[in-house]
């Protein structure tokens, strides 16, 4: 089988460029084909890029703690630009403030997200979360 | 010293040039020049024309045929190419850059899949060439398989071009059939990642092999024992080779303004980068040339007219005129596209037709630096191409090769954005010249042959604009 495919990058008006590239350098070490955007990439840019490279999955950024504007939306726009079986998964600081995680990841989960990451997520885990939702995807 | 004459022609739609050069050592020297109106129905009498004036009485006895001729052509629409791509941002923006690299124009642009609509019109616009593309390397099959039945249906005799997605490209080639197709590597093999120099390559070959004798340009081509190139490769190849082989001439942008089209072509560093600027969008080619359809002083009058409206009436309220009689200048040149104003008024207005296709055609060429403002600071987010370290800046074609003044070139640098967080990467202040002799396609047709020679001589043809900046170089 052909490495998964993943496009990732930081949403928004975001500039911190050190985890992307640390998320580029893991991920492709672990066998996926990375497309990374880089850093301040709009909702179209990651659809162009996946729409491009046919991609499995998008990883969207958000350290800066407009992650839940930046990211309203994106499911709703890969639907209706053909992407309708893209995983979307979103991790970082998602909002400014002291909100409960798993409050954070109810509202990501209602815009469309499949898994939302805290910024202390082991990256492995990701990994085989992900190969794990593609194969499930697969047998549907 | 040893001296060797050649012949270099270009055959354009309105105009067909000749240029005899000598060969001494290593400097051409222009010998004569001719000029003479072309025929579109004939045009290898054309050629036999200007090709005789040019050689008059100039041979030394030598008979015309030992006499090697260097030619290109825009005659008969020059090369028209539909690009076909996947979203218009990435593969489709990058056909057409392959595709006006290569000496094309592009005549219609499509993406996502093609309808029967988008067929019809495909059709319609009698490409020569369909520049295939979508997804990158191991990317996206779905879209790029249905376009490849969509055209190999499709009853039209333009050589389809494949480059995108390499991995189905055997499928693609299969499902074309027997229609007439080539093919050349992926022109974005990644995302961001612009590869167009094999499609070019083959672009070039499909002109030679496969158009040349539909253009009816073959008769040329029997007498005089070689092909020629679309015109506007011949100056792009000429554009890469002074930025390479004259000192002073790294980064310079030449503008090519005719009735029909504006072309402008730059050769500067794309993206400098710097702490806090940060490059969104494709990173653009240090070579680049962009064809504007809309833009002329004739045949596009009425499409100049539509499109740079605002800027037009904007610069005749500055002088207390309305935009009437610009108007009914513009409906008359447009029919009478070799109309030469004899009156100041006439004159005027051709000098602000001019300005906005000067102008326009430089927005559209440069890129855009904006300043945004982020949690973590200000940042300068740049899309597009940097022009801002062009230092040298040439006009070419009928109007710009006759300017005498420096400010019509300079309307390229003027454009200002009224966003004051936004701006326009033009070139800064260039030292302006004019190919007043029009030499530079000429010397295109010479430039894979004798590389060195043709860009001295074409730099050493110019006409300085720019007072006081004429032999020194630009600090």
């Amino acid at each position: 089988m052909d490495a998964p495919r993943i496009v990732l990058g930081v949403i928004g008006a975001d500039c911190h460029s050190v985890g992307n590239k640390i998320l580029e350098a893991f991920f492709a070490e672990a066998g996926f084909h990375v497309v990374n955007l880089g850093v301040m990439v709009s909702q179209d840019e990651f659809l162009d890029a996946a729409i491009e490279s046919n991609a499995d999955a998008i990883f969207v950024s958000s350290l800066y703690g407009h992650g839940l504007i930046d990211c309203e939306g994106l499911r709703e726009k890969a639907v209706e630009r053909g992407l309708d079986k893209i995983v979307l998964y979103v991790g970082g600081n998602l909002v400014v403030g002291k909100t409960p995680f798993e409050e954070v990841e109810r509202r990501f989960k209602e815009m469309g997200f499949d898994r939302v990451f805290r910024p202390t997520v082991d990256l492995a885990e990701v990994a085989d979360l992900l190969r794990r939702d593609l194969e499930a995807l697969k047998k549907d | 010293m040893d001296s060797k004459l050649l012949l270099s022609v270009d055959i354009g739609s309105t105009y067909a040039k000749g240029g005899l050069f000598a060969l001494e050592g290593e400097e051409l020297r222009l010998v004569a020049r001719e000029v003479r109106p072309t025929t579109v129905d004939d045009l290898a009498r054309v050629f036999g024309e200007v090709r005789e004036a040019v050689l008059a009485g100039r041979t030394g006895g030598l008979p015309a045929s030992g006499i090697p001729v260097y030619w290109s052509s825009s005659a008969r629409g020059g090369l028209k190419i539909a690009a076909v791509g996947l979203t218009p941002d990435l593969t489709l923006s990058v056909a057409r850059m392959a595709a006006t690299s290569a000496g094309g124009k592009v005549v219609r642009a499509f993406s996502y899949e093609l309808s029967a609509e988008d067929l019809a019109e495909l059709r319609s616009v009698e490409p020569d060439i369909i520049l295939f593309t979508g997804g990158t390397d191991g990317g996206n099959s779905r879209v790029v398989l249905h376009n490849a039945a969509a055209l190999a249906g499709l009853d039209s005799p333009a050589v389809i071009l494949y480059a995108g997605n390499r991995k189905v490209r055997e499928r693609v080639v299969g499902i074309l059939g027997d229609r007439a197709a080539a093919t050349a590597d992926n022109v974005m093999p990644e995302v961001g990642t612009i590869d167009i120099e094999p499609a070019r390559e083959v672009i070039r070959r499909i002109f030679l092999e496969r158009i040349v004798d539909g253009k009816g340009l073959s008769s040329v081509v029997a007498a005089v024992g070689r092909e020629p190139l679309p015109t506007p490769l011949a100056v792009f190849e000429l554009v890469r080779t002074i930025a390479e082989r004259v000192p002073g001439w790294e980064e310079f942008a030449l503008i090519d303004m005719g009735g029909a089209t504006t072309d402008f072509y730059s050769h500067a560093k794309s993206f400098r980068g710097g702490g806090s600027v940060i490059l969104r969008g494709l990173l653009e080619p240090t070579l680049k040339r962009t064809v504007e359809g809309d833009l002329g002083l004739r045949v596009s009058a009425e499409a100049l007219f539509r499109s740079e409206a605002a800027f037009l009436e904007g610069r005749l309220r500055e002088s207390g005129r309305g935009i009437e009689g610009l108007k009914a200048y513009v409906a008359e040149v447009s029919r009478g596209t070799e109309y030469l104003p004899d009156d100041e008024e006439g004159r005027g207005y051709d000098h602000l037709l001019a300005a906005a296709c000067v102008r326009a055609a430089a927005l559209r060429h440069a890129g855009i630096l904006q300043r945004v403002f982020t949690p973590q600071g200000g940042f300068l987010v740049q899309r597009g191409k940097d022009l801002r370290q062009v230092r040298r800046l040439i006009g070419s074609g009928g109007y710009l090769a006759a300017a005498t003044d420096p400010a019509i070139l300079l309307e390229a640098c003027a454009p200002r954005s009224d966003d004051p967080d936004t701006r326009h990467l033009v070139p800064g202040s260039p030292a302006c010249y004019a190919d007043a002799q029009y030499l530079i396609p000429l010397l295109g047709n010479l430039a894979a042959d004798f590389p060195g020679a043709a860009a001295r001589a074409a730099v050493a043809g110019l006409k300085p604009l720019t007072p006081g900046r004429l032999e020194k170089e630009p600090s």
